[in-house]
């Protein structure tokens, strides 16, 4: 995504609560962690990284309430105006029978609507390459970043002596 | 608090409530028509609410239980105590099987001897709607809910004092819990043909039992909701953390969706096959009863839908307990809305036969007149659901006082004890 090298210091961690206790560690420091990635969702870690919540189910709720109207409205135009049809006897604008098409829509939108937000948000996509920093970060460690591109050599060992006191089993430098 | 205990205010105000309820009771019997429809209505109503949310309760420990849930440890004593009210339910359904069977009021059309035999459908169903079926039924099938619940609390109990690490009990409950699943899907369905789809006695559908009973469960989730949350306004259940408010909110939401689902099929399959002995049924309840039908959807769909969609308005208490009070107020409106036009009817129809009531009515023809307590519940049927809610209360609250509000030697409450569902948030309390 990026067009310029990025030059990445990070640590590996074996366990999820040497990474919040690292998180914690580095606010005290302040440390400006750029990126933490984990192989699973970890609790308490999104408040402790003052990451705001996400607006995902907000866009969710309206592409439900467009796929309740589209639906809707489209059955009351084509039943009423374009086309209309009597069925076993009822009104043209019979809204129970709109009912579950209608239900089923709102589901499909909101649905798709979320998987293809997310997926732009992220950068994600098919035939997108995303280059990781370690390919454990999406089996069993638990990661820290911090962004060394152009830093002071002395900002670099402080940020490597923290990341190698605070409980990393590993600290690498990769440019990405 | 781990021990919980009654106080003298808490009794005197139950007490209070449930004279309330008993002078809302007398007030309705003395002011009736010579069947008195109206109190007996009211009794069935109150007595078949309050009754399945103690199965419920039951029902909900099993499930859990045997789906090995852990979240829920810390509030099983809860359920467990709404399971004992059980045995004030079958005296009370008793009550209306001693008045059915006694023919002390015609609610059911099928306890007319006469009818029946010049009726080919209420003849078709007499193998099923008759006097022994609605005993028997009753007794037999409260019974064995009476039996299991008994049961499963002895034996929690009992880990609680006797409970060891090989969690011999756990094992032992998880049999009960498993074997009543299946007989609580059938004999609840059964129970409910007899007490309330046979008001409607020509009527019948297949979802109906399914539809009362996610009423039922939605009821029991919601007043769980509002009990925990006085509970905690007490000291108790600190242990108990806006994590379990919030498993419970998503029950509630998601229960009442399933509620909705279940009418709306219910509803739509009615109206678009267009038989006339089965949209009669709707029919009466939207042209006679449009506050009752309607207001039915918006108290127990579009209300808890639009509250709790929201993932925050389900870890507050203030929003969970409104919500609750209207779901719980909707689900006792929507068993109302079930009993009383098909019970009118009835009472109508035997009334005009009996030639006591001035004005042969053609029942079912003409449009039915506003009349409290059928059209709307009135002040008495309020004060008279006060009044049960009150004993049921009463009955729980001492049932929670006989036993350690945390159950100690459970194997799942560390699980409980630890629960975490908010990714976003940290650990509230």
């Amino acid at each position: 995504m990026s067009k310029e090298n990025k030059e990445v210091l990070y640590g590996l961690y074996d366990d999820e609560e040497y990474l919040l206790k690292a998180v914690d560690q580095a606010k005290a420091e302040h440390l400006e962690i750029s990126e933490v990635f984990t192989p699973f969702p970890v609790h308490g870690l999104d408040p402790k990284l003052g990451l705001a919540e996400s607006r995902l189910h907000i866009a969710g709720f309206v592409y439900g309430a467009l796929g309740t109207l589209t639906a809707f409205l489209f059955m009351t135009w084509v039943f009423t105006r374009d086309w209309p049809i009597i069925f076993g006897g009822k009104p043209y604008f019979s809204a129970p029978a709109f009912i579950p098409i209608t239900f089923e829509l709102t589901v499909l939108f909101a649905a798709v609507g979320m998987v293809v937000s997310f997926y732009i948000v992220c950068g994600l996509g098919p035939g997108v390459v995303n280059k990781t920093l370690d390919d454990r970060i999406t089996d069993d460690k638990f990661c820290i970043a911090f962004d060394v591109t152009g830093a002071e050599p002395t900002f670099i060992d402080k940020v490597k002596g923290f990341l190698s006191q605070s409980g990393a089993s590993e600290v690498n430098t990769k440019s990405i | 608090m781990d021990q919980f205990t009654i106080t003298s205010k808490q009794r005197n105000v139950l007490f209070g409530f449930m004279g309330l309820g008993l002078l809302c009771m007398i007030i309705t019997f003395l002011g009736d028509d010579m069947f008195h429809t109206r109190f007996w209505t009211n009794f069935l109503h109150n007595s078949v609410f309050f009754t399945g949310i103690a199965f419920m309760g039951l029902f909900t420990i099993a499930a859990f239980t045997t789906a090995m849930a852990g979240w829920y440890t810390l509030i099983k004593r809860i359920w467990e105590a709404y399971s004992m009210f059980l045995i004030p339910g079958l005296i009370l359904m008793g009550i209306v099987v001693i008045s059915v069977v006694g023919h002390l009021n015609h609610l059911y059309h099928w306890t007319d001897a006469e009818a029946v035999a010049n009726d080919t459908i209420l003849n078709g169903k007499s193998g099923f709607l008759n006097s022994g079926w609605y005993a028997g039924g009753t007794a037999v099938i409260v019974g064995l809910w009476v039996f299991f619940a008994w049961k499963m609390r002895s034996i929690s109990l009992d880990e609680d004092k006797n409970g060891t690490t090989a969690y011999t009990h756990h094992k032992q409950y998880r049999i009960w819990a498993a074997a009543f699943l299946p007989i609580a899907g059938f004999s609840s369905a059964a129970v409910i043909w007899q007490w309330i789809m046979s008001l409607d006695a020509h009527w019948y559908s297949t979802l109906f039992a399914w539809y009362a009973g996610a009423s039922w469960f939605v009821s029991s989730i919601a007043l769980t909701i509002i009990l925990i949350t006085y509970l905690k306004s007490k000291g108790y259940l600190e242990k108990v953390t806006q994590e379990h408010l919030h498993d419970l909110g998503k029950f509630l939401f998601a229960f009442s969706i399933f509620w909705t689902y279940l009418w709306f099929s219910q509803y739509m399959l009615i109206w678009y096959g267009n038989v006339g002995e089965e949209t009669v049924y709707f029919q009466q309840r939207q042209e006679d009863y449009p506050v009752l039908f309607y207001g039915n959807l918006l108290l127990n769909f579009i209300a808890p839908f639009f509250v709790l969609m929201r993932n925050d308005t389900k870890r507050k208490y203030g929003t969970m307990v409104f919500a609750s009070i209207v779901v719980l107020f909707g689900h006792w409106w929507d068993f109302f809305q079930m009993i009383k036009p098909g019970a009118r009817i009835t009472a109508m129809e035997a009334m005009a036969h009996h030639g006591g009531d001035h004005g042969a009515h053609e029942a079912g023809h003409s449009a039915m007149e506003f009349a409290m307590g059928y059209s709307l519940p009135g002040l008495l049927e309020i004060g008279t659901m006060l009044g049960f809610l009150a004993l049921f209360l009463f009955v729980v609250l001492n049932q929670l006082a006989k036993a350690p509000l945390v159950p100690k030697n459970d194997p799942y409450l560390e699980e409980s004890l630890h629960h975490h569902v908010e990714l976003h948030g940290d650990d509230g309390h």
